[in-house]
């Protein structure tokens, strides 16, 4: 079936709970055919936006808007979109099996949809099983397939890298990257944010409940100056050296790493000072460094 | 609404524990049945409570109200859905257990238990969704039967459980007592199945 484009909209959202703003004028959107990462620490307010975007908990003022409407305002909402939330939410004396033909049921989707999805999921062989014994990884597939039993076009999904292994992190990499290949709009909250990079399109960042950052990732790291990681015989002789050229250098130990000096200029300048270079090699910015270096960038501006 | 009651059925009937106790709760009002049609009643109300608190509660405890409120955003669609289910398995429950209560006599008790136990399935469903936590519930009502209604009350008073006992009796006023009891636990219910559902 064919994926109808579905934007998400959240606009100057707040959620205050006991006088204390959970969330601030928190605005981005998530669009059609790319996967948006919604990154921050745990108690950044993700979550939050996540529920208010769902319809489990009401704004304090702004909005959240899927297609433009809210959600609790679209017809037959799990056939629009599908959420993995909360590490996998089954009733454990209930079959794999039966809790997905109990959500069938008040989603409208079919018998052999169910089976077609825990076939999908891995689980076909353990359908039969009480959720109750699952594994974490399993309850996060199984949440998976929940998500995607009505197969709507916009996924979320509030942490699910937890408690699946490398394997199954590779699966869910896969399955999000086609849905969104496919036209669909995904938007996937972490703060395992290695376990993202290599899968977001767009990032939103946010640290106190308020967005620092939201632009493509390929903006993001383009803009960042190229990082250099230098071990030589003498490293005070090659700080000393890169800083009278302009670098900015940092250690951690015998490995400097250098801002502001292409690899070539690095080579000069250390042939220049007679300083033999033992490594020299281009070190692009991480997802990670670049959260915690705008987390830096924030608290230092207060 | 259609949606909700079919899903909340079978997953009562899908989920063993449930199952189990409604069979037991059946078994065991067959075998009070013989002994006394009073001592039916109760139990058949009682029954039908502790079903309905325990799979509305199970909702919040195991967390699968998300579920539901994702499926179904209009809550008070879900709380009438949930409402009706609980009602089905209720009757169900008071007519098979019943069907011992042979005597001419019982039957004024059969059709007043029959009307009364639709009310005190309203009555779980709506405590559940007010109070979320099963627990506390159960706890709380033992000690209030026991205490207020028992001891201070000496079950003449009209409070809910009294009220219950005498509408299961074929009394109009216990049913009157018991009904306004439920639209008053009900009211409540649908303010707090607006309240937002916390995280985890």
């Amino acid at each position: 079936m064919a994926i109808i484009p579905s934007m998400i909209e959240i606009r100057e959202l707040t959620k205050t709970y006991g006088g204390i703003d959970a969330v601030k004028d928190v605005t981005f959107t998530a669009s059609p055919g790319r996967v948006t990462g919604f990154l921050g620490m745990n108690g950044s307010g993700k979550t939050t936006t996540l529920r208010v975007l769902l319809g489990l908990s009401r704004p304090t003022s702004g909005q959240a808007l899927i297609n433009g409407r809210r959600y609790r305002d679209l017809g037959q909402p799990l056939t629009q979109v599908g959420a993995v939330l909360e590490q996998g939410l089954s009733h454990p004396g209930q079959t794999g099996r039966g809790h997905l033909r109990t959500q069938a049921f008040l989603g409208g989707a079919s018998g052999a949809r169910v089976d077609e999805l825990l076939d999908y999921v891995g689980l076909a062989d353990a359908g039969s099983k009480r959720t109750g014994d699952y594994s974490l990884g399993m309850r996060q597939r199984l949440a998976v397939a929940t998500a995607m039993l009505g197969d709507p076009a916009v996924l979320v999904l509030d942490e699910p890298a937890n408690g699946l292994d490398p394997s199954g992190m590779a699966w869910l990499r896969q399955l999000l990257r086609g849905h969104a290949e496919a036209g669909g709009t995904v938007l996937i909250s972490s703060h395992l944010l290695g376990e993202l990079e290599q899968l977001v399109d767009d990032v939103v960042i946010i640290a106190g409940g308020r967005v620092r950052l939201a632009e493509p990732l390929a903006a993001l790291t383009g803009r960042q100056a190229l990082r250099l990681r230098v071990r030589g015989r003498d490293p005070h002789a090659l700080w000393a050296a890169f800083e009278q050229a302009g670098a900015q250098v940092r250690t951690d130990g015998p490995v400097l790493h250098v801002s502001g000096l292409t690899p070539e200029d690095a080579g000069e300048i250390a042939f220049a000072v007679q300083q033999p270079i033992y490594e020299l090699t281009s070190d692009a910015p991480t997802l990670e460094q670049l959260f915690f270096e705008l987390a830096q960038d924030n608290a230092a501006a207060g | 609404m259609i949606a909700v009651i079919r899903s909340e059925l079978y997953r009562t009937l899908s989920i063993r524990s449930s199952w189990v106790s409604i069979a037991g709760t059946i078994t065991l009002g067959v075998l009070f049945g013989f002994l006394s049609a009073d001592f039916w009643s109760l139990f058949a109300g009682l029954g039908a409570f502790g079903i309905a608190v325990v799979t509305t509660s199970a909702h919040y405890q195991h967390r699968t109200a998300v579920l539901l409120f994702l499926g179904r955003p209009r809550r008070l669609r879900v709380l009438a859905g949930q409402s009706v289910a609980a009602v089905l398995i209720a009757l169900a429950l008071t007519v098979i257990s019943g069907f011992t209560l042979f005597n001419p006599q019982d039957v004024r008790q059969f059709t007043g238990t029959l009307v009364a136990v639709p009310m005190i399935a309203l009555f779980g469903v709506a405590n559940a969704t007010l109070v979320r936590k099963p627990l506390w519930l159960f706890a709380g009502y033992i000690c209030w039967i026991t205490f207020v209604e028992g001891l201070l009350g000496q079950l003449k008073d009209p409070w809910p459980f009294t009220s219950f006992l005498n509408a299961a009796s074929g009394k109009p006023e216990g049913l009157l007592t018991f009904t306004a009891w439920t639209v008053v636990a009900l009211a409540g219910a649908v303010w707090a199945i607006r309240r937002d559902l916390s995280g985890d």
